[in-house]
């Protein structure tokens, strides 16, 4: 039995779960054609409890337990979308959004492609993602660049509460499929809560940039928990005699690259930081686009700072090993600003 | 070593049909002369099609692979002529005349009805603009939510999840829409299939999956898809708590009765069930494939191989309906011999083996397709994504 809903808005300031969880009953109400599916989304209400509530609410025909079956629940959405529905489709973790991958890329993705446009899929596909929590080997990935290079496929990653609510709001009408990336180790830091604007005012648009902090010295992109990983590098870097200007991408499909321009016109210093493996990583293809549109910009070496091209181990020096750190971003960058 | 050919079923092998001593409830009984005339004309029009694609492709004109539906005509008419047009279907590429023919019987020209026309589907064959997805993808991949097609991929039962998503929105919409899905034999090992069919039984959705079993998964025998002590593929409904209904797919009055009973339970919240059709394949798995295919099914048959060609031809789908109306008193012998379509390979047959209305229709479709622009090129970047929201 799921505990009664908490009150949908309180005023009260929002970690980033609560803020996703708002967001959802928020276009639940609004949208009387939306549809929820997942595993364990109704009667437990998620396995972090994301929908915590969302059942009771709503019933089980829109809020649908499924079998464990990532592939059903991203093709069975699809068929509701296809059929004028607006869907959330939860994947537990987002590491078993291998299981549903056919379905994502080729059945979902090019619907609206394969159809000249007579189709569109109106779906998003979220889920837990990130490491530095102890996940192991599945349940902390960060497997982004796989939608990222399918066309068709939306790709958004938050990691402040205001971003998370307003990003997925936007995401569950745009009309495309979205993968969605929430960072499970920041659904609960107390250190990020914040006020969340209400209904249409916490509207965030997808493919647009946000500055999170402004420096002269350096531009640092990157997303989701990453970005915290690189504030306090920014800080850290004050005491070396550098601003950093760090950009939290939101998006990374669509890409917002005139704000790393803008940014570049000023610092002419990048440095690119996720948390995915380096080959064939969103890094890299920022880095690549940069090297291509602004090369004329940079006064020095542009570079990546990304999880080593392993999987995430389990224990806490193996898993700190592998994932980029703090310090990490410290060096790369002081390379960069004393280049 | 033994060699397995599935044998050639009679409506009595049915499992879990109706009771064939109680023979109102078969939805056949319910079928008219001039049904079970238009069914043969159907049968006549789908291998029409078919043979007039074959030679269109011999000749250069069309671009892709072609998967002939020959000798499986029955499946597709039998199963989409009791269908209502707000009934939706995902077809395959053995399926392509299914596009056309979905809710015909509401009138083969009729601009209303809830089906592609032959013109928007010959335009999608010879890759035209005119065609409901303008030729972005190949043969068999279009759909159209306004036809109730959904538009498929190279990946098998990958539409079945869906087809489940589509009636279970059609429902809480208050719509009473089944879904057919088509899957090859082979298709029933993918894990989509099981995942797709559970959650449809799970939740009593409409979903008829229907199972073409033409012996062969491209080159792979049923031998080697189907575990031993499994007689039929319809037999895993069993693990679904589904019914599982066996039609000798060379029989268009036996294929209708068996998915007319799934329908008919499906859109009465009953629930889904599963339909194996028992064919056989003609040609290779694509035309590609034709000739080695013409090797590779005779080693496989060996000693048997004259007879299985003979039974194949014995059991074409238009000389099995022509039997039907002859022993009903519908056709005389001599009726049944006229345009003597069946039991001939496509480059035996011409036009006069078939109707003239049927060679009429179709050759509309063509012209219409030939005389059709391609697309403009700029086209192939368009509509990645849908702009201005939901």
């Amino acid at each position: 039995m799921s505990a009664a809903p908490a009150p949908l808005v309180d005023g009260a300031k929002k970690n980033y779960l609560l803020a996703l969880r708002e967001a959802i009953f928020e276009e639940m109400e609004s949208n009387p054609n939306m549809l929820c599916l997942g595993e364990d989304i109704g009667i437990l209400g998620g396995a972090f409890g994301v929908t915590d509530g969302l059942q009771l609410r709503y019933g089980r025909d829109r809020v649908i337990d499924m079998p464990i079956s990532e592939a059903a629940i991203v093709g069975v959405g699809c068929g509701m979308a296809l059929n004028g529905k607006t869907v959330m489709a939860e994947m537990q973790f987002i590491d078993f959004i291998s299981c549903g991958f056919d379905q994502i890329v080729n059945m979902t993705a090019t619907f609206h492609y394969r159809t000249a446009g007579d189709v569109n899929i109106n779906m998003v596909i979220r889920g837990p993602a990130g490491g530095y929590g102890g996940g192991a080997l599945y349940h902390s990935q960060m497997n982004e660049a796989w939608f990222c290079h399918s066309p068709g496929l939306k790709v958004v990653c938050p990691s402040t509460p205001k971003d998370a609510k307003g990003l997925m709001k936007s995401a569950l009408r745009d009309g495309n499929p979205v993968i969605f990336y929430e960072i499970k180790e920041l659904y609960r830091r107390r250190d990020l809560e914040e006020f969340v604007p209400e209904g249409e005012d916490a509207l965030i648009p997808l493919g647009k940039a946000r500055i999170a902090r402004e420096g002269e010295s350096i531009t640092i992109v990157t997303y989701g928990q990453n970005v915290h990983h690189c504030l306090e590098a920014a800080k850290k870097l004050d005491a070396e005699g550098f601003s950093a200007e760090v950009i939290d991408l939101r998006s990374l499909v669509p890409l917002d690259e005139e704000t790393i321009l803008e940014s570049l016109k000023k610092t002419s210093r990048l440095l690119v930081v996720n948390e995915a493996p380096m080959t064939c990583g969103f890094a890299g293809e920022v880095l690549a686009r940069m090297s291509q549109n602004a090369f004329e910009l940079l006064d020095a070496p542009p570079a990546r700072i990304t999880r080593m091209d392993t999987p995430v181990p389990w224990v806490k020096p193996l898993e700190l090993h592998v994932l980029p750190s703090v310090d990490d971003i410290l060096q790369a960058a002081l390379r960069i600003c004393r280049y | 070593m033994e060699q397995y050919v599935a044998k050639s079923p009679s409506s009595e092998s049915s499992k879990m049909s109706s009771d064939p001593a109680a023979p109102d409830l078969q939805p056949r009984s319910a079928l008219t002369p001039d049904d079970r005339k238009e069914l043969l004309k159907q049968l006549y029009l789908a291998r029409y099609f078919d043979v007039r694609l074959i030679k269109e492709k011999k000749r250069g004109r069309l671009r892709g692979t072609l998967y002939s539906s020959h000798n499986q005509e029955a499946i597709i008419v039998g199963s989409l002529f009791g269908l209502k047009g707000t009934d939706w279907i995902s077809p395959i590429h053995r399926d392509m005349p299914a596009f056309f023919m979905k809710d015909m019987r509401a009138g083969w020209r009729n601009p209303d009805r809830i089906g592609m026309s032959v013109q928007e589907v010959c335009a999608q064959v010879w890759g035209k603009a005119t065609s409901p997805g303008r030729a972005r993808d190949n043969w068999s991949h279009i759909g159209s939510r306004a036809k109730r097609i959904i538009c498929s991929t190279s990946m098998l039962a990958g539409t079945i999840p869906a087809a489940a998503g589509v009636v279970y929105a059609d429902r809480l919409d208050g719509g009473d829409a089944v879904c057919l899905t088509f899957n090859g034999e082979g298709s029933t090992a993918q894990g989509v299939f099981h995942e797709a069919v559970n959650f449809a039984a799970v939740r009593k959705l409409p979903v008829v999956t229907i199972i073409e079993n033409n012996q062969w998964a491209y080159g792979t025998p049923v031998r080697d898809s189907l575990p031993e002590g499994l007689e039929s593929f319809a037999g895993r409904a069993a693990g679904y708590g589904i019914p599982g209904y066996i039609a000798d797919g060379q029989d268009v009055l036996d294929v209708y009765d068996k998915v007319m009973t799934a329908v008919n339970r499906a859109r009465s919240g009953e629930g889904s069930s599963i339909v194996e059709c028992i064919s056989f394949r003609a040609y290779g798995h694509g035309d590609h494939d034709d000739d080695r295919a013409a090797r590779y099914r005779r080693e496989f048959y060996g000693d048997r191989w004259e007879e299985v060609i003979a039974e194949e031809r014995e059991r074409d789908p238009i000389a099995v309906m022509k039997r039907h109306l002859v022993g009903l008193g519908e056709m005389t012998a001599e009726e049944a011999k006229l345009m003597p379509a069946e039991g001939k390979s496509a480059m035996e047959v011409n036009d006069l083996d078939f109707p003239e209305d049927v060679v009429k229709y179709l050759n509309e479709g063509v012209e219409f397709a030939v005389a059709s622009p391609p697309p403009p090129a700029e086209e192939g970047s368009m509509w990645v994504f849908k702009e201005g929201g939901r």
